[in-house]
Protein backbone atom coordinates (compact mmCIF):
# COMPACT_ATOMS: atom_id res chain seq x y z
CA UNK A 1 0.00 0.00 0.00
CA UNK A 2 1.08 3.25 -1.17
CA UNK A 3 1.37 6.52 1.52
CA UNK A 4 -1.18 8.11 -0.87
CA UNK A 5 -3.48 5.18 -0.39
CA UNK A 6 -3.09 5.47 3.53
CA UNK A 7 -3.94 8.98 3.31
CA UNK A 8 -6.96 8.31 0.99
CA UNK A 9 -7.92 5.95 4.06
CA UNK A 10 -7.19 7.74 6.41
CA UNK A 11 -9.69 10.82 5.24
CA UNK A 12 -12.36 8.35 4.74
CA UNK A 13 -11.92 6.46 7.94
CA UNK A 14 -12.90 3.34 6.12
CA UNK A 15 -11.01 0.17 7.80
CA UNK A 16 -11.09 -3.32 6.34
CA UNK A 17 -14.82 -5.13 6.60
CA UNK A 18 -14.87 -7.36 9.20
CA UNK A 19 -17.94 -9.84 8.93
CA UNK A 20 -18.46 -12.49 11.22
CA UNK A 21 -18.83 -15.86 9.71
CA UNK A 22 -22.06 -17.44 10.73
CA UNK A 23 -23.13 -21.59 10.84
CA UNK A 24 -23.35 -21.40 6.77
CA UNK A 25 -19.83 -19.91 6.35
CA UNK A 26 -17.80 -16.43 5.52
CA UNK A 27 -20.21 -13.95 4.82
CA UNK A 28 -19.59 -11.26 2.53
CA UNK A 29 -22.35 -8.93 2.24
CA UNK A 30 -24.52 -8.10 5.58
CA UNK A 31 -27.83 -6.40 4.49
CA UNK A 32 -29.40 -5.55 8.01
CA UNK A 33 -32.69 -3.63 8.55
CA UNK A 34 -32.60 -1.65 5.04
CA UNK A 35 -35.05 1.19 4.39
CA UNK A 36 -35.08 3.34 1.31
CA UNK A 37 -37.63 6.33 1.09
CA UNK A 38 -37.85 8.49 -1.91
CA UNK A 39 -39.58 11.71 -1.75
CA UNK A 40 -42.26 12.40 -4.46
CA UNK A 41 -43.49 15.86 -4.49
CA UNK A 42 -45.93 17.11 -7.12
CA UNK A 43 -44.44 20.53 -7.61
CA UNK A 44 -40.64 20.03 -6.38
CA UNK A 45 -39.06 23.19 -4.93
CA UNK A 46 -35.85 23.30 -7.39
CA UNK A 47 -35.03 27.10 -7.03
CA UNK A 48 -33.62 29.40 -4.67
CA UNK A 49 -36.61 32.17 -5.39
CA UNK A 50 -39.38 29.67 -5.16
CA UNK A 51 -37.64 28.35 -2.06
CA UNK A 52 -38.12 31.42 -0.14
CA UNK A 53 -41.34 32.68 -2.10
CA UNK A 54 -42.71 29.88 -0.60
CA UNK A 55 -41.21 30.14 2.91
CA UNK A 56 -42.56 34.01 2.76
CA UNK A 57 -46.34 32.81 1.91
CA UNK A 58 -45.83 29.30 4.49
CA UNK A 59 -46.56 27.40 1.41
CA UNK A 60 -44.75 24.58 1.47
CA UNK A 61 -45.97 21.53 0.73
CA UNK A 62 -45.36 18.43 2.76
CA UNK A 63 -43.18 15.97 0.84
CA UNK A 64 -44.61 12.66 0.57
CA UNK A 65 -42.65 9.83 1.39
CA UNK A 66 -42.43 6.81 -0.46
CA UNK A 67 -41.13 3.50 1.35
CA UNK A 68 -39.45 1.42 -1.48
CA UNK A 69 -37.72 -1.19 1.05
CA UNK A 70 -39.59 -1.94 4.46
CA UNK A 71 -36.77 -3.51 6.73
CA UNK A 72 -34.90 -5.44 4.99
CA UNK A 73 -32.11 -7.70 6.16
CA UNK A 74 -30.40 -10.99 4.86
CA UNK A 75 -27.00 -12.14 4.88
CA UNK A 76 -25.31 -13.69 1.99
CA UNK A 77 -22.34 -16.19 2.40
CA UNK A 78 -19.38 -16.41 0.25
CA UNK A 79 -20.05 -18.15 -3.01
CA UNK A 80 -23.76 -18.07 -3.06
CA UNK A 81 -25.54 -17.43 -6.13
CA UNK A 82 -28.90 -15.63 -5.00
CA UNK A 83 -31.55 -14.88 -6.94
CA UNK A 84 -33.84 -11.82 -6.26
CA UNK A 85 -38.01 -12.36 -7.65
CA UNK A 86 -40.33 -9.29 -7.46
CA UNK A 87 -42.68 -8.06 -9.27
CA UNK A 88 -42.47 -5.04 -10.85
CA UNK A 89 -41.65 -2.21 -8.67
CA UNK A 90 -41.39 -4.65 -5.77
CA UNK A 91 -37.70 -2.97 -4.62
CA UNK A 92 -35.40 -5.13 -6.89
CA UNK A 93 -33.70 -2.89 -8.88
CA UNK A 94 -33.18 -0.12 -5.67
CA UNK A 95 -32.08 -2.99 -3.75
CA UNK A 96 -28.87 -3.78 -5.50
CA UNK A 97 -27.94 -0.09 -6.58
CA UNK A 98 -27.86 0.14 -2.44
CA UNK A 99 -25.66 -2.43 -2.73
CA UNK A 100 -23.41 -1.44 -5.62
CA UNK A 101 -23.39 2.39 -3.15
CA UNK A 102 -25.29 4.24 -5.88
CA UNK A 103 -27.77 5.04 -3.20
CA UNK A 104 -27.42 5.99 0.27
CA UNK A 105 -30.00 3.99 2.32
CA UNK A 106 -32.51 5.81 4.73
CA UNK A 107 -32.31 3.45 7.62
CA UNK A 108 -30.30 0.23 8.19
CA UNK A 109 -26.90 -0.51 6.82
CA UNK A 110 -24.89 -2.56 4.57
CA UNK A 111 -21.18 -4.64 4.80
CA UNK A 112 -19.45 -5.60 1.78
CA UNK A 113 -16.53 -7.41 1.71
CA UNK A 114 -14.59 -7.95 -1.19
CA UNK A 115 -14.38 -6.31 -4.66
CA UNK A 116 -17.86 -5.37 -6.52
CA UNK A 117 -19.06 -5.57 -9.69
CA UNK A 118 -21.88 -4.50 -10.45
CA UNK A 119 -23.35 -4.40 -14.22
CA UNK A 120 -26.09 -2.60 -13.74
CA UNK A 121 -26.57 -0.05 -16.85
CA UNK A 122 -23.40 -1.32 -19.10
CA UNK A 123 -23.12 1.93 -21.45
CA UNK A 124 -23.92 4.95 -18.99
CA UNK A 125 -20.31 6.00 -18.98
CA UNK A 126 -19.66 6.28 -22.58
CA UNK A 127 -19.01 9.42 -23.98
CA UNK A 128 -20.56 9.13 -27.62
CA UNK A 129 -18.10 11.47 -29.12
CA UNK A 130 -15.31 9.36 -28.09
CA UNK A 131 -13.88 6.32 -29.77
CA UNK A 132 -14.50 2.62 -28.63
CA UNK A 133 -10.86 2.73 -27.91
CA UNK A 134 -11.23 5.74 -25.16
CA UNK A 135 -14.50 4.69 -23.96
CA UNK A 136 -12.60 1.83 -23.11
CA UNK A 137 -10.19 3.58 -20.99
CA UNK A 138 -13.04 6.07 -19.58
CA UNK A 139 -15.27 3.17 -18.37
CA UNK A 140 -12.33 1.41 -17.05
CA UNK A 141 -12.18 4.73 -14.92
CA UNK A 142 -15.81 4.49 -13.83
CA UNK A 143 -15.69 1.16 -13.18
CA UNK A 144 -12.88 2.07 -10.60
CA UNK A 145 -10.18 -0.02 -12.48
CA UNK A 146 -6.78 1.30 -12.87
CA UNK A 147 -4.44 2.39 -15.96
CA UNK A 148 -2.15 -0.32 -15.74
CA UNK A 149 -5.07 -2.75 -15.14
CA UNK A 150 -6.79 -1.73 -18.22
CA UNK A 151 -3.82 -1.69 -20.67
CA UNK A 152 -2.90 -5.24 -19.56
CA UNK A 153 -6.38 -5.77 -20.42
CA UNK A 154 -7.39 -3.66 -23.70
CA UNK A 155 -6.92 -6.06 -26.16
CA UNK A 156 -8.71 -8.88 -24.57
CA UNK A 157 -11.85 -6.31 -24.57
CA UNK A 158 -11.89 -5.45 -27.59
CA UNK A 159 -11.53 -9.09 -29.15
CA UNK A 160 -14.88 -10.11 -26.83
CA UNK A 161 -16.40 -7.13 -27.97
CA UNK A 162 -16.40 -8.34 -31.82
CA UNK A 163 -15.65 -4.75 -32.80
CA UNK A 164 -12.49 -5.00 -35.05
CA UNK A 165 -11.95 -2.06 -36.81
CA UNK A 166 -15.23 0.15 -35.36
CA UNK A 167 -13.30 0.27 -32.26
CA UNK A 168 -11.52 3.78 -33.32
CA UNK A 169 -14.72 4.89 -34.70
CA UNK A 170 -16.95 7.51 -32.33
CA UNK A 171 -19.48 5.38 -30.02
CA UNK A 172 -22.13 7.24 -31.61
CA UNK A 173 -21.42 5.69 -34.74
CA UNK A 174 -22.39 2.69 -32.72
CA UNK A 175 -25.87 0.77 -33.00
CA UNK A 176 -27.33 -0.33 -29.78
CA UNK A 177 -26.05 -3.64 -29.56
CA UNK A 178 -22.24 -2.93 -30.86
CA UNK A 179 -22.62 -0.23 -27.68
CA UNK A 180 -23.70 -3.30 -25.14
CA UNK A 181 -21.31 -5.33 -26.24
CA UNK A 182 -18.34 -3.17 -25.25
CA UNK A 183 -20.02 -2.43 -22.46
CA UNK A 184 -20.62 -6.05 -21.28
CA UNK A 185 -16.90 -6.56 -22.48
CA UNK A 186 -15.29 -4.03 -20.06
CA UNK A 187 -17.33 -4.48 -17.15
CA UNK A 188 -16.92 -8.20 -17.21
CA UNK A 189 -12.95 -7.75 -17.49
CA UNK A 190 -12.47 -7.43 -13.77
CA UNK A 191 -12.74 -11.11 -11.65
CA UNK A 192 -14.79 -9.76 -8.90
CA UNK A 193 -15.38 -11.27 -5.40
CA UNK A 194 -19.04 -10.04 -5.68
CA UNK A 195 -20.68 -9.67 -9.38
CA UNK A 196 -23.99 -7.66 -9.20
CA UNK A 197 -26.08 -8.36 -12.17
CA UNK A 198 -29.91 -6.52 -13.13
CA UNK A 199 -31.63 -8.33 -16.01
CA UNK A 200 -28.35 -8.18 -18.62
CA UNK A 201 -28.11 -11.57 -19.61
CA UNK A 202 -29.50 -11.35 -22.53
CA UNK A 203 -27.28 -8.79 -24.92
CA UNK A 204 -26.22 -8.25 -28.33
CA UNK A 205 -27.35 -11.07 -31.52
CA UNK A 206 -27.66 -15.14 -30.33
CA UNK A 207 -24.10 -15.37 -31.09
CA UNK A 208 -22.91 -12.46 -28.30
CA UNK A 209 -25.61 -14.02 -26.20
CA UNK A 210 -24.29 -17.52 -25.84
CA UNK A 211 -20.76 -16.29 -25.87
CA UNK A 212 -22.44 -13.52 -22.67
CA UNK A 213 -23.78 -16.10 -20.65
CA UNK A 214 -20.91 -18.59 -21.14
CA UNK A 215 -18.69 -15.37 -19.80
CA UNK A 216 -20.62 -14.92 -17.24
CA UNK A 217 -21.41 -18.55 -15.94
CA UNK A 218 -17.75 -19.16 -15.80
CA UNK A 219 -17.36 -16.16 -13.63
CA UNK A 220 -19.99 -17.58 -11.02
CA UNK A 221 -18.23 -20.97 -11.62
CA UNK A 222 -14.98 -19.09 -10.60
CA UNK A 223 -16.40 -18.83 -7.37
CA UNK A 224 -17.81 -15.34 -7.13
CA UNK A 225 -20.69 -14.68 -4.84
CA UNK A 226 -23.41 -13.56 -7.35
CA UNK A 227 -26.88 -11.59 -7.14
CA UNK A 228 -29.05 -11.63 -9.72
CA UNK A 229 -32.50 -9.87 -10.63
CA UNK A 230 -34.66 -11.11 -13.47
CA UNK A 231 -37.49 -11.97 -14.60
CA UNK A 232 -36.71 -14.74 -16.67
CA UNK A 233 -36.79 -17.65 -14.25
CA UNK A 234 -35.55 -20.07 -16.30
CA UNK A 235 -32.09 -18.32 -15.77
CA UNK A 236 -32.36 -18.24 -12.05
CA UNK A 237 -33.47 -21.39 -12.37
CA UNK A 238 -30.26 -22.55 -13.34
CA UNK A 239 -27.79 -20.04 -12.00
CA UNK A 240 -29.00 -19.62 -8.60
CA UNK A 241 -28.92 -21.70 -5.50
CA UNK A 242 -30.73 -19.73 -3.25
CA UNK A 243 -33.71 -17.05 -4.14
CA UNK A 244 -35.25 -13.93 -2.26
CA UNK A 245 -38.61 -13.22 -3.01
CA UNK A 246 -39.17 -9.39 -2.25
CA UNK A 247 -42.36 -7.72 -2.79
CA UNK A 248 -43.35 -4.20 -1.71
CA UNK A 249 -40.23 -3.64 -0.07
CA UNK A 250 -40.17 -6.91 2.01
CA UNK A 251 -38.88 -10.11 2.22
CA UNK A 252 -41.56 -12.34 1.34
CA UNK A 253 -39.71 -15.52 1.14
CA UNK A 254 -36.07 -16.26 1.31
CA UNK A 255 -34.92 -19.92 0.52
CA UNK A 256 -34.55 -22.70 -1.75
CA UNK A 257 -34.56 -21.87 -5.55
CA UNK A 258 -37.02 -24.24 -6.39
CA UNK A 259 -39.40 -23.84 -3.98
CA UNK A 260 -39.00 -20.17 -3.70
CA UNK A 261 -40.05 -20.14 -7.69
CA UNK A 262 -43.04 -22.69 -7.42
CA UNK A 263 -44.89 -20.35 -4.57
CA UNK A 264 -44.11 -17.31 -7.03
CA UNK A 265 -45.31 -18.46 -10.26
CA UNK A 266 -48.72 -19.85 -8.06
CA UNK A 267 -48.87 -15.90 -6.54
CA UNK A 268 -48.77 -14.97 -9.99
CA UNK A 269 -51.32 -16.80 -11.23
CA UNK A 270 -53.72 -15.87 -8.51
CA UNK A 271 -52.77 -12.39 -8.95
CA UNK B 1 -14.48 0.54 -4.89
CA UNK B 2 -11.89 3.49 -5.82
CA UNK B 3 -9.88 2.15 -2.51
CA UNK B 4 -6.62 3.03 -3.74
CA UNK B 5 -4.87 6.06 -4.46
CA UNK B 6 -4.07 4.77 -8.43
CA UNK B 7 -7.97 4.11 -9.18
CA UNK B 8 -8.66 7.69 -8.36
CA UNK B 9 -5.75 8.86 -10.11
CA UNK B 10 -6.91 6.90 -13.19
CA UNK B 11 -10.36 7.97 -13.43
CA UNK B 12 -9.16 12.28 -12.77
CA UNK B 13 -7.04 11.67 -15.84
CA UNK B 14 -10.48 10.33 -17.71
CA UNK B 15 -12.61 12.68 -16.98
CA UNK B 16 -9.88 15.78 -17.24
CA UNK B 17 -9.01 14.39 -21.05
CA UNK B 18 -12.53 13.75 -21.76
CA UNK B 19 -13.58 17.28 -20.96
CA UNK B 20 -10.40 18.58 -23.04
CA UNK B 21 -11.07 16.58 -25.90
CA UNK B 22 -14.68 17.53 -26.02
CA UNK B 23 -13.94 21.45 -25.60
CA UNK B 24 -11.65 21.16 -29.04
CA UNK B 25 -13.64 18.20 -30.65
CA UNK B 26 -15.67 20.88 -33.03
CA UNK B 27 -13.48 23.66 -33.70
CA UNK B 28 -10.60 24.34 -36.73
CA UNK B 29 -8.57 25.79 -34.69
CA UNK B 30 -8.85 24.19 -31.67
CA UNK B 31 -6.39 24.69 -28.16
CA UNK B 32 -5.68 27.50 -30.12
CA UNK B 33 -8.53 29.87 -28.96
CA UNK B 34 -7.46 29.04 -25.11
CA UNK B 35 -4.83 31.73 -26.66
CA UNK B 36 -6.98 34.13 -28.75
CA UNK B 37 -9.60 34.72 -26.48
CA UNK B 38 -7.46 36.22 -24.05
CA UNK B 39 -5.45 37.69 -26.35
CA UNK B 40 -8.95 39.49 -28.14
CA UNK B 41 -9.70 40.39 -24.76
CA UNK B 42 -6.49 41.77 -23.74
CA UNK B 43 -6.56 43.88 -26.86
CA UNK B 44 -10.07 45.28 -26.80
CA UNK B 45 -9.07 46.68 -23.21
CA UNK B 46 -5.96 48.11 -23.94
CA UNK B 47 -7.35 49.92 -26.61
CA UNK B 48 -9.99 51.00 -24.44
CA UNK B 49 -8.38 51.65 -20.89
CA UNK B 50 -4.80 52.42 -22.02
CA UNK B 51 -5.48 55.53 -22.55
CA UNK B 52 -7.58 56.55 -19.50
CA UNK B 53 -4.65 54.49 -17.11
CA UNK B 54 -1.88 54.58 -19.39
CA UNK B 55 0.04 56.92 -17.51
CA UNK B 56 -0.23 55.44 -14.04
CA UNK B 57 0.16 51.96 -15.37
CA UNK B 58 3.44 50.88 -16.77
CA UNK B 59 2.69 48.28 -19.18
CA UNK B 60 -0.97 48.23 -19.74
CA UNK B 61 -1.56 44.76 -21.59
CA UNK B 62 0.65 42.64 -19.35
CA UNK B 63 -1.19 44.69 -16.03
CA UNK B 64 -4.30 43.01 -17.46
CA UNK B 65 -3.52 39.88 -18.92
CA UNK B 66 -1.81 38.95 -15.40
CA UNK B 67 -5.08 40.28 -13.50
CA UNK B 68 -7.43 38.43 -16.02
CA UNK B 69 -5.95 35.18 -16.25
CA UNK B 70 -6.41 34.70 -12.14
CA UNK B 71 -9.78 36.32 -12.76
CA UNK B 72 -10.53 33.90 -15.45
CA UNK B 73 -9.59 30.80 -13.91
CA UNK B 74 -11.50 31.45 -10.51
CA UNK B 75 -14.35 32.15 -12.40
CA UNK B 76 -14.53 29.26 -14.99
CA UNK B 77 -13.14 26.77 -12.08
CA UNK B 78 -16.37 27.84 -9.56
CA UNK B 79 -18.29 27.12 -11.93
CA UNK B 80 -17.12 24.33 -13.56
CA UNK B 81 -16.79 22.70 -10.24
CA UNK B 82 -20.89 24.27 -9.65
CA UNK B 83 -22.11 22.53 -12.32
CA UNK B 84 -19.89 19.24 -12.47
CA UNK B 85 -22.91 17.06 -10.63
CA UNK B 86 -25.44 18.22 -12.08
CA UNK B 87 -23.98 17.84 -15.29
CA UNK B 88 -22.71 14.55 -14.49
CA UNK B 89 -26.11 13.09 -13.03
CA UNK B 90 -27.15 10.57 -15.93
CA UNK B 91 -23.33 8.50 -14.41
CA UNK B 92 -23.73 9.15 -10.95
CA UNK B 93 -27.45 7.92 -10.68
CA UNK B 94 -26.01 4.72 -12.46
CA UNK B 95 -22.15 4.18 -11.46
CA UNK B 96 -20.95 4.22 -8.31
CA UNK B 97 -18.63 7.36 -8.21
CA UNK B 98 -17.38 9.35 -5.43
CA UNK B 99 -19.50 12.94 -6.34
CA UNK B 100 -16.31 14.83 -5.36
CA UNK B 101 -14.54 13.35 -8.33
CA UNK B 102 -16.11 15.49 -10.94
CA UNK B 103 -15.96 18.74 -8.58
CA UNK B 104 -12.74 17.88 -8.75
CA UNK B 105 -11.97 17.31 -12.21
CA UNK B 106 -14.16 20.54 -13.01
CA UNK B 107 -11.20 22.39 -11.50
CA UNK B 108 -8.01 20.01 -12.83
CA UNK B 109 -9.71 21.09 -16.75
CA UNK B 110 -9.65 24.86 -16.00
CA UNK B 111 -5.95 24.36 -13.87
CA UNK B 112 -4.81 23.10 -17.40
CA UNK B 113 -6.30 25.87 -19.44
CA UNK B 114 -5.32 27.92 -16.97
CA UNK B 115 -1.83 26.95 -17.51
CA UNK B 116 -2.24 26.92 -21.20
CA UNK B 117 -2.92 31.13 -20.97
CA UNK B 118 0.60 31.76 -19.16
CA UNK B 119 2.02 30.71 -23.43
CA UNK B 120 -0.31 34.14 -23.91
CA UNK B 121 1.26 36.04 -20.55
CA UNK B 122 4.66 35.83 -21.12
CA UNK B 123 4.28 36.37 -25.02
CA UNK B 124 2.99 39.85 -24.34
CA UNK B 125 5.59 40.07 -21.91
CA UNK B 126 8.23 39.30 -24.54
CA UNK B 127 6.51 41.67 -27.22
CA UNK B 128 5.89 44.54 -24.89
CA UNK B 129 9.56 44.30 -23.75
CA UNK B 130 8.71 43.70 -20.00
CA UNK B 131 11.34 42.40 -17.92
CA UNK B 132 11.41 39.03 -16.61
CA UNK B 133 12.11 38.39 -12.63
CA UNK B 134 13.12 35.65 -10.77
CA UNK B 135 10.30 36.53 -8.32
CA UNK B 136 7.68 34.47 -11.04
CA UNK B 137 8.59 31.57 -9.17
CA UNK B 138 6.59 32.85 -6.00
CA UNK B 139 4.00 33.34 -7.86
CA UNK B 140 3.32 29.14 -6.77
CA UNK B 141 2.34 30.24 -3.55
CA UNK B 142 -0.34 32.28 -4.21
CA UNK B 143 -1.66 30.11 -7.15
CA UNK B 144 -1.68 27.38 -5.03
CA UNK B 145 -3.64 29.31 -1.94
CA UNK B 146 -6.14 30.13 -5.07
CA UNK B 147 -6.63 26.49 -6.48
CA UNK B 148 -7.35 26.01 -2.46
CA UNK B 149 -9.99 28.67 -2.34
CA UNK B 150 -11.29 27.16 -5.48
CA UNK B 151 -11.99 23.66 -4.76
CA UNK B 152 -13.75 25.18 -1.43
CA UNK B 153 -15.94 27.37 -3.21
CA UNK B 154 -16.38 24.87 -5.71
CA UNK B 155 -17.57 22.20 -3.55
CA UNK B 156 -20.27 24.50 -1.59
CA UNK B 157 -21.42 25.76 -5.08
CA UNK B 158 -22.21 22.05 -6.73
CA UNK B 159 -23.90 21.43 -3.48
CA UNK B 160 -25.59 24.55 -3.44
CA UNK B 161 -26.32 23.89 -7.46
CA UNK B 162 -28.44 20.59 -7.22
CA UNK B 163 -30.44 21.57 -4.51
CA UNK B 164 -31.67 25.26 -6.34
CA UNK B 165 -31.38 25.24 -10.12
CA UNK B 166 -31.00 28.77 -10.01
CA UNK B 167 -27.74 29.52 -8.09
CA UNK B 168 -26.20 29.57 -11.27
CA UNK B 169 -27.53 33.17 -12.03
CA UNK B 170 -26.72 34.58 -8.93
CA UNK B 171 -23.55 33.13 -8.98
CA UNK B 172 -23.43 35.02 -12.34
CA UNK B 173 -24.14 38.32 -10.87
CA UNK B 174 -21.65 38.02 -7.69
CA UNK B 175 -18.45 36.73 -10.49
CA UNK B 176 -19.52 40.08 -12.60
CA UNK B 177 -19.12 42.16 -9.27
CA UNK B 178 -16.40 40.05 -7.95
CA UNK B 179 -14.21 41.17 -10.95
CA UNK B 180 -15.20 44.61 -10.83
CA UNK B 181 -13.76 44.52 -7.41
CA UNK B 182 -10.70 42.85 -8.47
CA UNK B 183 -9.00 46.01 -10.21
CA UNK B 184 -8.53 43.91 -13.35
CA UNK B 185 -8.22 46.80 -15.73
CA UNK B 186 -7.83 49.74 -13.68
CA UNK B 187 -5.34 51.09 -10.81
CA UNK B 188 -6.22 50.29 -7.21
CA UNK B 189 -4.72 54.04 -6.84
CA UNK B 190 -7.92 55.61 -8.30
CA UNK B 191 -10.16 53.66 -5.88
CA UNK B 192 -11.09 56.07 -2.36
CA UNK B 193 -8.60 55.25 0.82
CA UNK B 194 -12.00 53.95 2.17
CA UNK B 195 -13.36 51.69 -0.39
CA UNK B 196 -9.66 49.91 -0.68
CA UNK B 197 -10.05 48.41 2.10
CA UNK B 198 -12.93 46.27 0.79
CA UNK B 199 -11.12 45.20 -2.31
CA UNK B 200 -8.11 44.26 0.45
CA UNK B 201 -11.12 41.65 1.65
CA UNK B 202 -11.61 40.35 -1.88
CA UNK B 203 -9.60 37.19 -1.67
CA UNK B 204 -8.92 37.31 -5.32
CA UNK B 205 -7.52 40.63 -5.59
CA UNK B 206 -5.26 39.08 -2.97
CA UNK B 207 -4.21 36.80 -5.51
CA UNK B 208 -4.38 39.15 -8.15
CA UNK B 209 -1.96 41.34 -6.60
CA UNK B 210 0.32 38.93 -4.78
CA UNK B 211 0.64 37.63 -8.52
CA UNK B 212 1.80 40.97 -10.01
CA UNK B 213 4.12 41.60 -7.25
CA UNK B 214 5.81 38.45 -8.48
CA UNK B 215 5.45 37.75 -12.18
CA UNK B 216 5.12 41.74 -12.85
CA UNK B 217 7.16 43.94 -10.38
CA UNK B 218 9.16 41.65 -9.15
CA UNK B 219 9.06 41.84 -5.62
CA UNK B 220 8.08 38.99 -3.38
CA UNK B 221 4.89 39.20 -2.42
CA UNK B 222 3.12 41.21 0.41
CA UNK B 223 2.91 38.49 3.33
CA UNK B 224 0.33 39.94 4.67
CA UNK B 225 -2.05 39.44 1.78
CA UNK B 226 -0.76 36.32 1.33
CA UNK B 227 -1.37 35.03 4.68
CA UNK B 228 -4.91 36.54 4.34
CA UNK B 229 -5.52 34.76 1.28
CA UNK B 230 -4.22 31.14 2.70
CA UNK B 231 -6.60 31.17 5.96
CA UNK B 232 -9.79 32.34 4.15
CA UNK B 233 -8.68 29.71 1.39
CA UNK B 234 -8.66 26.95 3.97
CA UNK B 235 -11.37 27.96 5.58
CA UNK B 236 -13.50 28.11 2.73
CA UNK B 237 -12.30 24.45 1.69
CA UNK B 238 -12.91 23.71 5.53
CA UNK B 239 -16.74 24.65 5.14
CA UNK B 240 -16.94 23.23 1.44
CA UNK B 241 -15.49 19.36 2.30
CA UNK B 242 -17.80 19.63 5.65
CA UNK B 243 -20.87 20.78 3.45
CA UNK B 244 -20.35 18.40 0.70
CA UNK B 245 -19.47 15.29 3.61
CA UNK B 246 -23.18 16.07 5.07
CA UNK B 247 -25.17 16.47 1.44
CA UNK B 248 -22.72 14.16 -0.47
CA UNK B 249 -25.39 10.94 0.55
CA UNK B 250 -28.27 12.96 -0.20
CA UNK B 251 -27.03 14.05 -3.61
CA UNK B 252 -28.14 11.03 -5.50
CA UNK B 253 -31.81 11.54 -4.66
CA UNK B 254 -31.72 15.47 -6.24
CA UNK B 255 -29.67 14.88 -9.07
Amino acid sequence: MSFMDKVLRFFRKKDAVVLPADEKGEVVIEVKDLVMEFKVSKDKIDTLKEYVIRTIKRNKKEKQKIRILDGVSFNVHKGERIGILGFNGAGKSTLLRIIAGIYEPTEGSIKIKGKLAPLLELSAGFDKNYTGKNNVYLNGAFLSMDEEFIKEKYDEIVEFSELGEFINYPVKNYSKGMKSKLGFSIATAVNPDILIIDEILAVGDIKFKQKSSAKLKDMMKSGATVLFVSHALMDILEICNRCIWLENGKIIMDGDTKEVIDAYVERSKKK
Amino acid sequence: MFDTFSEMKFLLKQLVKRDLTSKYKDSVLGILWSFFNPLLIMLVFTAIFSMLFGRTIENYPVYFLSGRLIYDFYNNATKGAMRSIKSNAYILKKIYVPKYMFSISAVCYEFVNFLISFVILFGVMLITGAQFHITSLYAIVPIFFLVILIFGVGLILAVCNTYFSDIGYLYNVFTLILMYASALFYPMEIVPAQVQMIFTLNPVYSAISCFRECVVYGIAPNLNTLAYLAVFAFTVLGVGILLFNIYDKKLSLEI
